[in-house]
């Protein structure tokens, strides 16, 4: 019997669980077929087919879908609701098997689970048999599959999250060198923060990530911090945020605020509405941590290269000039 | 406490019954103008919604006249509206104003010690019976006040002359806003009616008609949305307005006398599910199924409002071209934002009504 293809667009919430489905669909035997990193024919698509009210990282996923639509028999596009007590996704996850399918003509057949803990149908584990269902009719099989899937799935997301204190001991405090000859290499922590499909998409961030990395700077992420510790610095907000993929930022936000990294770069989508909220909160906090420096960049999909590439050296210059001053170095103009 | 409540349509008829006769002193946040806007836009971060931003503003200039408690309602997501009260307060705390927020929203853990607390505030020591009494008297105003604000939506088009329409209604507003018991009540609605059949041309028959669809706030705020059923009726189309405070309230009282647009909300879920089949928090959901009610309604068509970068606004926008295609049903989204000018507004509705004037031409000729 032939393997049934399954494409699944790299974009958005996938960046999150990609590796959950992937692991559950090859065990059931089907073919995964991951759309390529974003590149500009893709993003092209995904601008061409959406409203262009649309935010980016929506119409970056169109992109992918259309770039798969022609390899595969199915599609997979989760209605993501609610992972947890208390929080969602944006509306736009939540409506997005929808918005594809009102704006994308001949596409392969979606599969479109919901994933919405709070209703039986829409646990982790129903949701998932019910798209192998597909792929198998042995359910003992598919149950087996999810339950190994699902071990994988954890112990690799705790395996990328760095003990709170090893991480700053390793990469913090000891990260300043008796005498650097040149600016340039005064190392830097910056905290990079933002939905993990800006922040984790080359393409779209102009390679932020590695330009950094390349101006000597240690990039810490939302993503190496512990979930625990993200749930204690949310007790400082007066209301609990109802946004799942937003509470890690703001949570990771707090936490670099208070071991005083040296800045905090926030990414965000123009038009995100999740963003406009949050970018506050973390704004009005940063005025309480003067020794962080704090900035926004804002995407959409006329960001050009040379205008990030400035704001970048801009808020390195600053920092370093800071450092430079409190390591005692003759500053140099 | 000095309160002050946000401005949202005609909503102040109640100021009095809830805030005045319970011993509080009112103070009435000015109509939405430019100056609320200016204010609102100027202190709320830059890419928050139009909602927020005017909401802001009516709590400056209220702070400024005196106002000592704002109150709002709040909410859970996944829309931007249930986490609006607690940016605007942190930008009013900025800029330094001395002020409590009281927000009412259906409470989660700790929080219904708050609500609790703020309720005791709004009771102001009177007996509860008292307060219950009140709430259902506001609940009528509110109801009488939107049934006058629909019924003027079909006298506009046809009235004999232009204005008097508004003019009525505007001032049995005022009437209903100082009325004290239902027989006022009923007595302001006899007599309204009566102005009104009086207003009417009764020869005006088979109009242009329009659902007016979309995102709360905009679509029952005219300062915002430039006055649209105004200038729709003035062009001779009658509007069909499909939100109402009633069916917004109703859902979150979850009481047994609002059975009836439970139903309502149930039939316009039911609409939208083959196009979207989920609830997409705001009015997402609500402006597809109108949309597909409306066409089964046999209406001519449906305007939907948007405040730019509002998110379930455009999953319901992205989602309407297809029904609109699929049911060649015309819609036409406009998206407000503070830059929002009135003359591309104006020749945008005015290309869209010639359309539906031609299309009805087209059907009687064949
Ligand atoms: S969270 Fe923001 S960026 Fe992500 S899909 Fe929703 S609106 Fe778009
Ligand atoms: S419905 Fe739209 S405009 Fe209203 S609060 Fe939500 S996101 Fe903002």
């Amino acid at each position: 019997m032939q393997k049934k293809k399954i494409g699944i667009p790299y974009a958005l919430y996938f960046y999150e669980y990609y590796p959950l489905w992937k692991e559950f669909l090859t065990r059931l035997g089907a073919e995964v077929i991951l759309s390529q990193p974003t590149n500009k024919k893709i993003l092209d698509l995904g601008i061409r087919s959406a409203l262009s009210e649309v935010c980016l990282p929506v119409k970056i996923f169109y992109g992918h879908v259309l770039s798969l639509s022609e390899q595969v028999d199915y599609i997979l596009i989760p209605r993501m609701v609610c992972i947890e007590r208390g929080a969602f996704f944006c509306p736009k996850m939540i409506g997005l098997p929808d918005m594809v399918r009102s704006s994308l003509q001949n596409l392969p057949t979606q599969l479109t689970p919901i994933i919405d803990v709070r209703q039986s149908y829409g646990t982790w584990k129903n949701s998932l048999m019910e798209v192998g269902k597909l792929i198998t009719d042995n359910s003992s099989e598919i149950s087996r599959a999810f339950s190994d899937s699902w071990k994988i799935f954890q112990q690799n997301y705790l395996a990328n999250i760095l003990e709170p204190n090893l991480l700053f001991k390793s990469s913090i405090q000891n990260n300043i060198p008796k005498k650097p000859r040149k600016d340039i290499e005064i190392p830097v922590n910056i905290a990079v923060l933002g939905h993990n499909y800006l922040t984790n998409d080359s393409y779209v961030n102009m390679d932020l990530i590695n330009k950094l990395k390349k101006m000597n700077v240690n990039v810490l992420t939302p993503e190496i911090v512990h979930p625990a510790i993200i749930k204690k610095q949310l007790k400082k907000l007066y209301k609990p945020i109802f946004w799942s993929l937003s509470r890690k930022v703001v949570g990771a936000a707090f936490y670099y605020f208070e071991k005083k990294v040296d800045g905090i770069i926030h990414l965000t989508s123009f038009e995100c509405g999740e963003d406009s909220m949050v970018g506050e909160l973390i704004h009005h906090q940063s005025q309480k941590y003067p020794d962080v420096s704090y900035t926004e960049f804002v995407f959409d999909e006329h960001s050009g290269e040379a205008g990030i590439n400035t704001r970048i050296e801009a808020f390195l210059d600053m920092i370093r000039r800071k450092k430079r001053y409190e390591i005692g170095l003759t500053p140099s103009w | 406490m000095k309160l002050a409540l946000p401005r949202l349509g005609n909503i102040e008829v109640i100021n009095n019954t809830i805030l005045t006769d319970m011993g509080h002193e009112l103070v009435e946040a000015p109509p939405n103008s430019k100056r609320t806007m200016d204010l609102g836009v100027k202190y709320s971060p830059e890419y928050c919604c139009l909602p927020l931003k005017i909401a802001l503003g009516n709590m400056i200039e209220a702070i400024d006249l005196g106002a000592e408690g704002l109150i709002m309602a709040g909410g859970w997501g996944p829309c931007r509206f249930g986490y609006y009260a607690q940016v605007q307060r942190d930008v009013l705390l900025d800029l330094g104003y001395n002020f409590r927020m009281l927000i009412f929203e259906l409470p989660r853990k700790e929080g219904i010690r708050t609500l609790w607390k703020n309720i005791n505030i709004l009771r102001n020591g009177k007996s509860w019976l008292y307060m219950v009494k009140q709430l259902r008297f506001a609940w009528q105003q509110i109801l009488l006040t939107e049934e006058l604000e629909n019924k003027v939506l079909q006298v506009r088009p046809r009235e004999k002359k232009k204005g008097a329409a508004s003019r009525i209604l505007l001032k049995s507003i005022r009437e209903i806003k100082q009325a004290k018991d239902i027989n006022t009540l009923e007595q302001i609605r006899k007599e309204t009616m009566e102005k009104f059949a009086e207003a009417t041309n009764p020869h005006m028959q088979n109009l242009i008609r329009v659902a007016l669809v979309g995102e709360f706030y905009v679509s029952l705020e005219p300062f915002v949305n430039h006055h649209l059923e105004e200038k729709l009726g003035y062009l001779g189309v009658e509007v069909v307005r499909k939100n109402s405070i009633e069916a917004w309230i109703a859902p979150i009282m979850k009481l047994h006398i609002f059975k009836e647009s439970f139903k309502e909300e149930k039939d316009i879920e039911q609409a939208a599910y083959q196009y979207l089949a989920h609830s997409v928090g705001g009015e997402g959901q609500t402006s597809v199924g109108n949309v597909v009610l409306a066409h089964q309604e046999g209406l001519d068509g449906a305007i939907q409002v948007v405040p730019f970068t509002c998110m379930p606004e455009i999953v319901a926008e992205t989602i309407l071209k297809k029904v609109s295609e699929d049911l060649d049903f015309p819609t036409l989204t406009l998206t407000y934002d503070e830059q929002t000018g009135e003359e591309g507004l104006n020749t945008r509705i005015e290309a869209f009504i010639d359309l539906l004037k031609m299309r009805r031409k087209r059907v009687n000729v064949s």
